[in-house]
């Protein structure tokens, strides 16, 4: 039977790695990194985002390894990020810095900066383009007519706005000058808000999206009004070794959206609570996602699944739940052995016991045996 | 963070950066990846994982040796393997191989797992350890899921890798719940699951993963071995490291604990039950036994003839050649305690019929 | 023989002040504080219970008796400051400053409280019988057989039908539910039960049976009580001695039949009044 019998070790494992990349090979002309990274940026925003590493050109070498695979090149970036000496930290940026290329206010018609449509496709049709088939490499935008403005202006958040006003009650401040790094130092329930926005930040695109999804849905309470959603570049401040002065050394693409939540915490003192989402490159469902389970985690609840930051961050994880779920492959007839004699002391105690092997046609296994779902 | 890698000129770099790591060019992006066209492992540190990570481990593993049962917290880092896969464990691994030590792994009893494979390669290649399937020659042995049949020494060391790391989790999916019973020795939810379980099914019907009190203080997830190798933790000889990649903690049984699996005076823990079985190829009645389906025609793939087999297949390769070696052959002491009681098992206990209770070495 | 003495107790919650005390209580007419703010629950209260003695505890909502019982009962509420001092029988020291395994200890095996609200007492997954198991296993019995025989004596003694051991809690009545936590507060033999308001959520006439088959065990058992009610015919029926709160504070103690007959504070007066 051929799953027990796969276990010839390394030379396999070897010749099973060469098959898996041939099917990248193919027969077509290779995919250059580059061509990912310009081409392709919402994968590789995707790999960078829950990779936890800004790192564009080698997101799109995980990408091509991956074969297309985000979470398996989100875990490429981490392993080898893993391994990477850390020199320093950054300075702390106030998002506020940031030279927005895209910027929609649903809260309010007009905003300081006012509304900036940029690059996007969320207003026109989804039709199959079969004029990509055959390549199209004109850009559309090269006959328009530009005029140099200079500088973008800094815009104002609009929950600066509401902040002003006192209409928001902020959430427990995590301490800024120290805030925690879940990837340095593991993560203890009940985690603190620093350790939740650093784990939502990393959180799996479609899990964050998921689980954003379900308190709208109805399991939970939280239905926000999104102040805004933002894509840009946030410059990169590290402190001159010499000078001591803050430069900034680069930028990283980011999308960031904050929300703000009809739930009232005094009953003195209404006030709006707030959700905030930041993730790496151009991804507002998940940094929407992330907006609405933060604002959702701060209901400190057990009533509905994204108001539980246990059940929120013992799920979100990619290459938790990806090494988990893949891990089912692996041999468990140890166990199962184990699970097999338990059931059947249990049916022979019932007088159930026939000496007939438990195969797929059995369903009258009625007792449910602990540990099957859960053992490894 | 790419550009100013290069300390100033005239400052020699710490002693230790404040993060250890290893030596691998980032003066640029592309050098980071021309570094990578060689063949995977060159640029690492020794053992793969940075030094400054190896000691954390090794605190952790000495925090969890002093505090035996108890989980102890640690930064688990990203492996090249995939989390669930044996992360944990490799990590305690590598943190604690040196050059000269022998490494064995065995996934599920066996040793030519592909994911057993994989492991042992990886610590092949970045620790530079010579690797064996004899139990009794390794100095340390990763395993998923089972101990050896063979008694481990006081010289040797086990790592267990872990999946779910709290026993309580069968009781209660809160962690932050569970920690708190931890700390207050409050066990009693565990206990009334094991009576409900007597109430509904007559017997305990946990399988694996069975919850086990650590000097009589914590309770432990054993990782899911099988009920039958838990009695072998109890006052062993060797030093047991379980470690958990995904869910970052490590635990750690030592030499000489107690180690008691929960269960009732009048409903005891029993082991597996392999009744009139014997192991096709060696014959063996007094190893953990699994079953395997094999059709019984080449032709016809609707009928199966089950035939029950060894699955410690390093100790089963040796009983074909060496028919009857007790588990304890490479020791200067005969009768040594280790594993379950064989009294109702066994069909013929003519030999190898090991005893409990009478412990008095 | 007193088996619990009591001097001085105290619930504060809120930052509490030097003058929180003198600022609050039956003179001041108030139990918060005007200078700090904060809830003065309980102050200035002393008491004692004999063996097998039932102490009643009565007073409107508000007037500080639950966190007397609290106290009493040693739960502990992360909110409020406590202070005080409780002495009890065969345990050296005061039982508020002992650390978790103690006071775990004493909970298990000595003092158990019966909570007013069934989910705080009860884990509603489990089966009736596993609740009652739970103390038991608690305290250390590692036989199935003697605890399940156990179990089944309480349910005859607190007449819940024996028949409905196995089923799940939440499938009960509000009576039986209320039966089996007295069941589980009896499994270890205390020797003081603390009932929080119990007939919270009962209908008329199961009350009447719960607090008949209360008397009945607690008289069997020889076991000593304090009943916490805002319902004076609840202490009428249980109590020997009561004591009335009132914004905090003990306003008047004694025998049950003289503070029915004879009440001294006009606050007891008019509480005896309204009920008849």
């Amino acid at each position: 039977m051929g799953y027990v019998a796969v276990t010839a070790g390394e030379e396999l494992v070897e010749r099973a790695e060469q098959l898996f990349e041939s099917q990248r090979v193919g027969d077509t002309e290779d995919v250059s990194v580059d061509q990912i990274d310009e081409q392709l940026s919402r994968l590789t925003a995707r790999a960078m985002g829950e990779g936890g590493l800004y790192a564009p050109r080698l997101a799109a070498l995980a990408v091509k390894q991956a074969q297309g695979d985000t979470v398996e090149a989100a875990f490429l970036l981490r392993a080898y990020r893993s391994t990477l000496e850390r020199f320093d930290e950054s300075v702390t940026v106030d998002p506020s810095a940031m030279i927005a290329s895209r910027r929609v206010s649903p809260a309010f018609k007009d905003v300081p900066g006012g509304q900036i449509l940029g690059a996007t496709r969320d207003y026109t049709q989804r039709l199959l383009d079969f004029d990509l088939v055959g390549g199209s490499p004109e850009d559309p935008t090269a006959e328009w007519d530009l005029t140099d403005e200079g500088d973008p202006d800094r815009l104002t958040n609009v929950t600066e706005l509401l902040r002003e006003e006192g209409l928001l009650h902020d959430p427990d401040e995590p301490d800024v000058d120290d805030p925690a790094d879940t990837t340095r130092e593991s993560v203890t329930h009940p985690a603190e808000r620093d350790e939740v926005l650093q784990e939502l930040a990393r959180g799996e695109t479609g899990a964050v999206t998921a689980l954003g999804y379900s308190t709208l849905r109805g399991y939970g309470r939280v239905h926000p009004t999104l102040a805004e959603v933002r894509v840009g570049e946030l410059p990169v401040r590290v402190e001159h070794p010499y000078t001591g002065d803050d430069v900034t050394v680069t930028h990283t693409n980011v999308t960031e959206s904050e929300a703000v939540v009809p739930v009232y915490e005094k009953r003195d003192d209404p006030q709006f609570a707030f959700g905030y989402g930041l993730t790496f490159g151009r991804n507002e469902r998940k940094a929407i996602g992330m907006t609405v389970l933060d604002a959702s985690i701060q209901l400190e609840s057990e009533e509905a699944p994204a108001e539980n930051a246990e059940f929120v961050l013992d799920t979100i994880d990619g290459m938790d739940s990806f090494g988990f779920i893949e891990h089912l492959k692996l041999p468990h007839y140890v166990t199962f052995q184990s699970i097999l004699d338990r059931i059947r002391a249990i049916r022979e105690r019932r007088g159930l016991s026939e000496d007939r092997r438990v195969g797929p046609d059995d369903q009258s296994a009625e007792t449910p045996v602990s540990g099957t779902s859960d053992d490894d | 963070m790419t550009d100013h890698a290069t300390p100033p000129d005239g400052e020699t770099p710490d002693d230790e950066p404040p993060d250890g790591g290893a030596p691998v060019p980032t003066d640029s992006v592309d050098a980071a990846l021309a570094s990578l066209d060689s063949d995977g492992v060159a640029g690492y540190n020794y053992a793969y994982l940075d030094e400054h990570t190896k000691r954390e481990l090794r605190r952790s593993m000495l925090k969890a040796v002093a505090i035996p049962g108890h989980q102890v917290p640690y930064a688990s880092r990203p492996m090249p393997l995939a989390r669930g896969w044996g992360t944990g464990g490799i990590q305690a691994s590598l943190s604690i191989l040196g050059p000269d030590d022998i490494f064995k792994v065995i996934d599920q009893g066996a040793d030519e797992s592909v994911n057993a494979a994989n492991i042992r390669r990886l610590a092949e290649n970045t620790a530079d350890v010579s690797t064996t399937t004899d139990t009794t020659e390794a100095d340390l042995i990763q395993s998923r899921h089972r101990i050896p049949e063979e008694v481990l020494t006081d010289e040797q060391r086990l790592v267990l890798q872990v999946p779910i790391t709290d026993a309580l989790r069968m009781v209660d999916s809160s962690d932050a719940a569970n920690r708190r019973r931890h700390a207050h020795k409050n066990y009693g939810k565990m206990w009334v699951h094991l009576y409900e379980n007597v109430v509904e099914y007559g017997e305990i019907q946990i399988a694996s993963r069975y919850p086990t009190m650590v000097a009589d203080r914590y309770l432990m997830d054993p990782s899911p071995i099988p009920r039958w190798d838990v009695p072998k933790l109890d006052d062993a000889d060797h030093l047991t490291v379980l470690a958990a990649g995904r869910e970052a903690r490590i635990y750690a049984v030592p030499p000489h604990t107690e180690v008691e699996p929960l269960a009732f005076e009048d409903r005891s823990f029993t082991v597996e039950r392999f009744p009139g079985r014997a192991c096709h190829a060696c014959e063996s009645t007094d190893t953990y036994l699994v079953e395997v389906s094999e059709g019984a025609t080449e032709s016809e793939t609707d009928t199966f003839e089950t035939r029950y087999t060894c699955n410690d297949s390093s100790f089963c390769e040796k009983r074909r050649t060496n028919p009857g070696i007790p588990k304890d052959h490479h020791l200067d002491r005969e009768g040594v305690d280790w594993g379950p009681e064989l009294s109702d098992v066994a069909t013929d206990d003519a030999e190898n019929a090991t005893e409990r209770g009478g412990n008095d070495e | 023989m007193t088996l619990l003495e009591a001097e001085n107790l105290q619930t504060v919650y809120g930052p509490g002040c030097s003058r929180c005390i003198e600022s609050t209580g039956d003179r001041a007419g108030t139990n918060q504080c005007s200078h700090c703010g904060s809830v003065v629950a309980c102050a200035e209260a002393d008491l004692g219970v004999e063996a097998a003695e039932v102490l009643g505890i009565v007073g409107e909502s508000g007037s500080g008796k639950s966190s007397l019982a609290e106290l009493l009962a040693l739960e502990r509420d992360d909110d409020a400051t406590t202070a005080g001092d409780i002495r009890y029988d065969g345990h050296d020291g005061n039982l508020l400053e002992v650390d978790y395994e103690t006071r775990h200890d004493l909970r298990t095996r000595e003092i158990a409280l019966v909570h007013q609200h069934i989910r705080d007492g009860l884990n509603v997954a489990f089966t009736g019988g596993g609740n009652v198991a739970e103390k038991l296993l608690s305290a250390g019995h590692r036989s199935y057989e003697e605890v399940r025989e156990r179990v089944r004596e309480l349910f005859e003694e607190t007449e819940v039908p024996v028949a409905r051991i196995d089923d799940l809690t939440h499938t009960y009545s509000g009576g039986m539910q209320r039966r089996v936590q007295i069941a589980r507060a009896l499994a270890t033999d205390p020797n003081l039960i603390v009932l929080d308001e119990p007939t919270t959520g009962l209908d008329v006439s199961v009350q009447a049976r719960v607090l008949d088959t209360f008397r009945r065990v607690q008289r069997e058992e020889g076991v000593a009580a304090i009943v916490v009610s805002h319902d004076l015919s609840v202490v009428r029926l249980l109590a020997d001695r009561t004591l009335v709160m009132r914004h905090g504070r003990i306003v008047e103690s004694g025998l049950t039949d003289r503070i029915m007959e004879d009440p001294h504070h006009e606050y007891t007066q008019t509480l005896i009044n309204s009920v008849i």
